[in-house]
């Protein structure tokens, strides 16, 4: 059949065929099914023949059972799971209409598609020109992405005669498969299978009139056609009628042959094709969709329902329809209702439409039907493969080998899946594979409870196998996040690892375009290795079920992931986690393969330069691994820290720098000369100067672990050529060389007059005293690195003080090879208290040193060390104050009161040199000014004095003035209300900007034309106003910890907006949402939209360097809050400014 | 029509002959005050598609031919523009909002001019934008000699479009302070304007005539300055107008702008195809981020409207033109690019860099010419 047919004579042959007769549906159509009993009561036929492969037959009677409520659905499968074929039935299906119609005329139905045993062959992805289609679509629409059956067959039916609406629809079919042949590909060859088929059902009716209920598409093809050959191709056939629901029949629930918006399609059918029940159709659905947005917050009123459906009815009118079709509603709804805002308020209005159109009607069977579906499904399963089933009670343990056993692969899919529908059944066990790497084989604990058989009929919902069901469940995850408040990245990865697990490649195709287009946009940097992680898993085909080549339609997914990764690269400058140094190094290390790139050569220039210390040292320590930086260059860079480190800042400068390098220790040793001008500047410092950096410098090298540090040992012993990793183990005729040069060193300065005080050391230890004298080198370069470097309990014979008092510090083992066990334990006498630890430190190091230690130790967790610090003696410093701070929760009232004075102390001190600061920028009122600006307000005194010179008398006598200039008032602002709302994250620890915010915003409480709100949040909101005055009180109550939930504190925040104009909410955090960042930009445009001035700090601290999520925060910039990095006087700046209008 | 030259004719002149042709072709019944069937002022915008149109046997107007095919102006969804001319037969505000240069103010003077054949009643809203300019004004010099009076009062477009049941555009109606917006809120509700200080004559109530109506443009990247109250947003219909969908159309289009901006230097517009598909490329690609392949591209926040495309070309152009032979234009396009990424935010220049370690590398991988020469030229960017 090719177009050039001319098509009134082909329709006209279509409409007068008699064997069959011919009704052309589609599956879902409320036009057709509202029409088919009127149809086929005219037609008589003796037989209905309908659009079902042979075997789903036997279901016939049960779906024609009037005591059977829509939707429900029937399938059949081959027996391992292939060849699904899925039919939903609503009330709006023709097919089902048919049948229903059969019953009560008493006359026979039977399927007429091809079995589904003779089927080897599926329908290949269509597409290509459709010259036919396309011409239609040009006469009726106006929207790019138009349903031809829609506008032809379904918007213009109301009203019609049954007649004329088969004509229209055997007509769509007919172009439609005349495109199709017209095409390259020509007709699908399973489709001409099907035909034939169909055509020998309709020959083995005989001379028994007939009608047939098929896809207009096929219509044509049983005017005649050629035989086809059939055999059985494949065995036993499962088939099942189930229940179902609107919600999976809606077309985005991901479930095949469904239909968008069920609801509104029913209610069509309610309307029986009158134009004017479609109407109040519409109107009863455009009431509800308002209704719903008001449910959900938002304001939407009468007026605008009237006016959505007076457009809708409009848009028909002028598109020539009887009546609103889905499509006029739908533009109605959007161009009335959503304020051209696709995140905030379109989001809430697509949910409160998809809760109206989509509906939650569910389908019952009729009783008597036999059981069937996923619960039967199962239990075949579970007993052939092995496992425990309904006789069972006893728990199983079972180690898994999917890679090797396909068996134990097939067990270990069962599991999994059922694990995700909620089945209680299988529980793993945590295992891990040798070198920490990923486990290739698991653990898992069986067992067949009641609790399993009575989920199962729950789960069956989903899908009559437990594959379908898994797919199913893991698919109305995605859409709901689709159609509610969209993708989380944490949810997409979580989904991508349950859809991986669960063998269920096509939904990993479509979780891995999620990943895609999801992560780029609001991922973090951990989240974006993360996914990186479990593509590499893919790819190395981990993951029974799953097969490589899922991956072959997402070839660039890696390089995106990691163009994502490298745009977060530039919020880590203000990173203080080894954490965040580690993540950048393996970023650098990807992309070591295949070359660097601009950007992300350019984001660590930008990071070795301008980031905290630890971060510029991992950034340096990359562009070595990348090239873009000479071993030596970074070296140098070292050697400086080590050589400037002579205050307390400079030491912490080096201990972190240092640990941002060794993050990428391991690759770093290739080239062991980066490190030769830090080794030769340890060696080379005076015994004093070694001591003063010593702890820094351990604290460096203990982030590592001790597998690295090992690595570094063997550096060094190769430099200096001794063994010094030998626990205890100092070769004695050495140490008699250091102690006889020594006393001998000793001896001179005897002689020279020179002999330092020897109160502060016992007698018996003379080979440890700290030498006044530069040059003399005490400590033997072997013996120092034994103290930066050494394990626990390692000991150096001559420097076991020294080492002891540090191990107090660092001698907790993290990373690598910690748990090992090849070391003996600690075996050396600990120091008894923090108490007797801090003389000794103040004895061995000297009192700055002291100080920083026990600040150290104070982060590390040892809490006691904080009520060692003289309160009186300390220097105020936030790093202190927020070591102290994080404290607080976990001691004693009596440890807390001793703690008290210091931390009164400081923040008295840095809230007074702040406010300092701060006060200048909030002094000022600015009243109205008189301007020659026409504002609308005219000065009339002024006007009159500024014009007295052109006053004229009038010939009647009277005085005239011209106002040649007239002046105006501008708008004057009142600046003693404003509210500002600071909002601080307190999710992570207790980080610089909650101290700084804290003590911010006292100073703010102290200014009269502000009332100041103080909101901590993490998952929880704490409202701190009252307490906002007293920062010490304040800082007292934060309690960090917990998840990150902007959204839910931002909505806390609109609660206390009174008046928006003056209204200031200041969000301080670190930008790392937890929930879905929509919700969070819905709240943001709220806020703003209100009128509300806000502001995003990404940091609020001294040194205006962050670390934040870029992607959310360029998110936020869009929807109207500005985000930067704030030091406490530019914040208050930024205030006065506002004030001051 | 007018005497003196223009840079720019007004819609309802430069489209003269069609409006007249379209009224006498359909005669099918009109909203009060229209000049079009909504059907015609939808054919009027977006063109009958190459047809040519006749006007009823019998009918003849003077001046106007018997037949005539309607050009397209607007290039986008027909639907869109459907459901705009249905709202403003429901006499209801339509406010078309978009990025910028997406040809929002052009479809709102093409729907003006078809609806009430004058699109010249505008107020441009500005930070400086006055309640005045939406309300009226007075002459301070009559209002001080007399006294307030009819004679001393000043309307506004908007007063003179409701007198006059026109239609009254408000460009970028989000620039205007919220206090003067929402002067824009009791007109469209009342559908009338209170003159307190004519209180007591005629001229105290100014009532809309039949036909009245606002559309009013907002720029999305305006959102925050100031943004518009609940309460106005209810009034207003809204249509979002996205960027033009197709690369070859969008490249003709700045083509065509390019070379009227040059005419007007008399220079010739000398500027390769291949160069200026590059430049349309990297613009879409930036501004949608997705490129052409679909392969995932972090856009920059700043606006890469097509307005910008056409302005790069210019200046390629002009280059060209003055400087000829000094160096090929496709070694400045980086440069420029970087000039139109790198506005407000510093970190859109490192996105920049990351659409070049992208597409532009894979593009230059696959060896297309152009591209490879673009990822040679990439040291421009990282200054």
């Amino acid at each position: 059949m090719t177009s050039s047919t001319a098509d009134p004579e082909v329709v006209g042959r279509l409409a007068a065929h008699r064997t069959p007769y011919l009704v052309g549906v589609r599956h879902h159509s409320p036009a057709l099914a509202g029409v088919l009993p009127a149809l086929l009561d005219a037609a008589e036929p003796d037989v209905v023949l309908v659009e079902l492969p042979e075997e789903l037959g036997e279901w016939l009677p049960h779906l024609g059972d009037p005591a059977l409520t829509a939707p429900v659905a029937l399938s059949g499968a081959h027996r391992d799971g292939s060849g699904l074929a899925f039919y939903p039935f609503a009330d709006f299906s023709p097919e089902l209409a048919a049948i229903r119609w059969a019953r009560r005329a008493g006359v026979p139905v039977r399927p007429c598609d091809l079995p589904l045993a003779y089927r080897d062959g599926y329908r290949a992805a269509g597409g290509g020109a459709s010259p036919l289609a396309d011409a239609l679509r040009r006469t009726v629409t106006g929207r790019d992405d138009e349903d031809l059956w829609d506008r032809l067959v379904e918007a213009p039916a109301p009203g019609q005669d049954p007649e004329s609406l088969r004509r229209t629809a055997l007509m769509v079919g007919w172009a439609l498969r005349a495109d199709a042949a017209g095409s390259a590909t020509g007709v699908d060859p399973h489709d001409l299978r099907r035909e034939a088929w169909m055509r020998r059902v309709v020959a083995a009716q005989g001379d028994r009139r007939c009608a047939a209920v098929v896809g207009s598409f096929h219509a044509a093809a049983l005017l005649g056609g050629p035989a086809g050959e059939f055999a059985r191709v494949h065995g036993e056939v499962v088939t099942s009628l189930v229940p179902y629901g609107f919600d999976l029949l809606d077309e985005r629930s991901g479930y095949p042959a469904g239909i968008r918006d069920p609801e509104w399609q029913q209610a069509v059918l309610g309307a029986g094709g009158d134009p004017a029940a479609v109407e109040a159709a519409a109107a009863a659905v455009i009431v509800r969709i308002c209704a719903r947005i008001r449910e959900l917050g938002h304001p939407a009123g009468p007026g605008e329902a009237r006016e959505a459906l007076r457009l809708a009815v409009d848009l028909a009118r002028l598109r020539g329809l009887p009546a609103p079709g889905r499509g006029e509603v739908v533009e109605a709804v959007q161009t009335v209702l959503t304020h051209a805002e696709p995140w905030g308020r379109g989001r809430v209005v697509a949910r409160a439409a998809g809760d109206v159109l989509v509906g939650h009607r569910t389908g019952v069977l009729a009783p008597g039907t036999p059981r069937s579906g996923l619960a039967p499904a199962v239990e075949a399963l579970v007993e052939e493969l092995g496992l425990p089933g309904p006789g069972a009670r006893e728990a199983v343990a079972l180690r898994l080998d999917p890679l090797r056993s396909p068996l134990d692969a097939r067990r270990e899919l069962t599991l999994r899946r059922l694990t995700v529908l909620g089945v209680p059944y299988g529980e793993p066990t945590a295992t891990t594979g040798v070198g920490g790497a990923d486990a290739l084989t698991t653990r898992w604990t069986v067992t067949w409870t009641p609790a399993t058989a009575a989920t199962l009929p729950v789960a069956g919902r989903w899908g009559p196998t437990v594959e379908l069901a898994a797919l199913g469940t893991l698919r109305a995850r995605r859409s709901g996040r689709e159609q509610g408040e969209g993708h989380t990245p944490a949810a997409v990865l979580a989904d991508l690892a349950d859809a991986a697990v669960c063998g269920l490649p096509d939904l990993v195709g479509d979780l891995l375009g999620d990943v895609a287009t999801v992560l780029p946009g609001a991922g973090t940097l951990d989240e974006s290795l993360t996914a990186l992680d479990l593509v590499d898993r893919l790819r190395a085909g981990h993951l029974p079920g799953v097969p490589a080549g899922v991956l072959d339609a997402h070839p660039t997914l890696s390089r995106e992931l990691e163009t994502a990764a490298v745009a977060q690269v530039a919020g880590l400058a203000g990173a203080t986690d080894p954490a965040d140094a580690r993540a950048l190094v393996e970023l650098g290390l990807r992309h070591d393969a295949h070359g660097s790139g601009l950007r992300l050569a350019a984001a660590l220039r930008a990071l070795a330069d301008d980031g905290t210390p630890l971060i510029a040292g991992a950034a340096g320590a990359v562009r070595v691994l990348l090239g873009l930086a000479s071993a030596g260059e970074l070296g140098e860079r070292m050697a400086s820290w080590l050589d400037n480190a002579t205050g307390p800042d400079r030491r912490t400068v080096l201990r972190d720098g240092l640990t941002g390098v060794l993050a990428a220790a391991s690759p770093l040793l290739e080239a062991p000369e980066t490190l030769d001008p830090l080794l030769d500047r340890v060696e080379a410092l005076s015994d004093k100067d070694f001591l003063d950096r010593l702890p820094a410098l351990r604290g460096a090298f203990t982030s590592i672990g001790p597998g690295a540090r090992a690595r570094v040992l063997a550096v060094v012993e190769q430099r200096t050529g001794d063994r010094v990793d030998v626990p205890r183990a100092v070769d004695p005729e050495q140490l008699a060389g250091w102690l006889a040069a020594e006393r001998t060193a000793l001896a001179a300065l005897d002689a020279h007059g020179l002999t330092p005080s020897t109160q502060d050391f016992k007698t018996d230890r003379p080979a440890l005293r700290t030498s006044t004298v530069d040059e003399a080198v005490e400590l033997p370069a072997g013996l120092r690195w034994r103290l930066v470097l050494g394990r626990r309990g390692d000991r150096p014979q001559g420097g076991a003080r020294y080492a002891a008092a540090l191990d107090e510090l660092y001698g907790r083992e993290r990373g690598e090879g910690a748990a090992g066990g090849d070391l003996g334990a600690d075996l050396s006498d600990p120091f008894p208290d923090v108490r007797e630890w801090s003389d000794e430190l103040v004895a061995l190091f000297g009192e700055r040193v002291r100080e920083e230690v026990l600040a150290a130790a104070v982060e590390g967790g040892r809490f006691e060390a904080a009520l060692e610090l003289d309160p009186g003696a300390v220097r105020p410093s936030v790093d202190l104050l927020r070591n102290v701070l994080s404290l607080a929760g976990g001691l004693s009232e009596s440890a807390l009161a001793t703690l008290r004075p210091l931390v009164a102390r400081l923040v008295r001190e840095l809230a007074d040199q702040l406010a300092t600061r701060v006060r200048p920028a909030l002094r000022g009122l600015l009243l109205p000014t008189p301007t020659r600006r026409p504002t609308g307000r005219l000065d009339l005194p002024r006007t009159l004095r500024a014009n007295l010179a052109t006053a004229r008398r009038g010939q009647d006598g009277r005085v005239a003035v011209v106002p040649a200039r007239p002046v105006f008032r501008s708008r004057g602002r009142r600046a003693n209300d404003w509210r500002l709302v600071l909002v601080v994250d307190v999710s992570g620890s207790m980080e610089a900007s909650t101290v700084w915010a804290a003590l911010t915003a006292s100073v703010f409480a102290g200014v009269p034309s502000l009332s100041t709100h103080f909101l901590a949040f993490s998952t929880e909101v704490v409202d701190l106003t009252d307490r906002v005055s007293d920062p010490l009180s304040l800082l007292l109550e934060v309690r960090v910890g917990g998840g990150t939930h902007i959204a839910g504190a931002l909505r806390h925040a609109r609660s206390l907006v009174t008046v928006p104009e003056r209204t200031m909410v200041v969000l301080v955090s670190d930008f790392e949402e937890g929930g879905p960042v929509a919700a969070l930009l819905a709240q943001v445009r709220e806020l703003v939209a209100s009128g509300v001035t806000a502001l995003g700090c990404a940091s609020l601290d001294d040194t205006g360097t962050a670390r934040y999520s870029t992607s959310i925060a360029g998110a936020l910039v869009d929807a109207g809050m500005p985000v930067a990095a704030l030091s406490p006087s530019e914040l208050a700046r930024w205030v006065g400014e506002k004030v001051r209008g | 029509m007018s005497s003196a030259a223009r840079q720019v004719e007004p819609a309802e002149d430069a489209f003269a002959e069609e409006l007249a042709f379209l009224a006498a072709h359909d005669d099918g019944p009109r909203p009060p005050g229209w000049r079009l069937t909504p059907r015609a002022a939808v054919t009027f915008v977006t063109g009958s598609g190459g047809d040519t149109l006749a006007l009823p046997s019998g009918v003849t107007v003077p001046g106007v031919p018997a037949r005539l095919a309607i050009g397209p102006k607007f290039v986008g969804e027909r639907a869109l523009v459907e459901r705009a001319v249905v709202t403003l037969a429901g006499e209801r505000g339509l406010l078309l909002v978009g990025e910028p240069g997406t040809a929002k103010s052009m479809l709102s003077e093409l729907l003006a001019a078809a609806v009430s054949g004058d699109s010249q009643l505008v107020v441009q809203g500005t930070a400086g934008t006055t309640e005045d300019q939406l309300r009226y004004g007075w002459n301070y010099a009559l209002l001080l000699a007399e006294g307030p009076s009819p004679r001393a009062l000043v309307p506004s477009p908007v007063m003179t479009a409701m007198r006059t049941g026109g239609v009254v555009r408000v460009e970028e109606v989000t620039r205007c302070l919220p206090e003067v917006q929402d002067a824009l809120v009791s007109i469209l509700s009342d559908r009338r304007l209170a003159v307190p200080e004519l209180s007591g004559t005629d001229g105290a109530t100014v009532h809309a005539a039949p036909g009245f109506t606002v559309i009013a443009t907002a720029n999305l990247r305006d959102r925050g300055v100031s943004e518009m109250s609940a309460a106005l947003k209810r009034r207003f219909n809204f249509e979002a107008v996205g960027p033009i969908g197709d690369l070859a159309r969008e490249i003709a289009l700045v083509r065509r702008q390019a070379v009227t901006a040059l005419e007007r230097v008399n220079a010739p517009f000398a500027l390769d195809d291949v160069v200026l598909e590059a430049l349309v490329t990297a613009f879409r690609d930036l501004r949608a981020g997705v490129s052409v392949e679909g392969w995932s591209v972090e856009r920059p926040s700043t606006v890469m409207s097509t307005a910008e495309a056409v302005s790069v070309a210019t200046s390629l152009g002009l280059a060209d033109a003055y400087f000829p032979g000094d160096r090929d234009p496709l070694s400045l396009l980086p440069g420029h690019l970087l000039g139109v990424v790198r506005k407000d935010d510093p970190s859109d220049a490192a996105r920049l860099l990351g659409y070049w370690d992208g597409a532009v590398r894979r593009r230059a991988e696959t060896g297309a010419r152009t591209w490879r020469r673009l990822w040679e030229l990439r040291d421009v960017l990282d200054g």
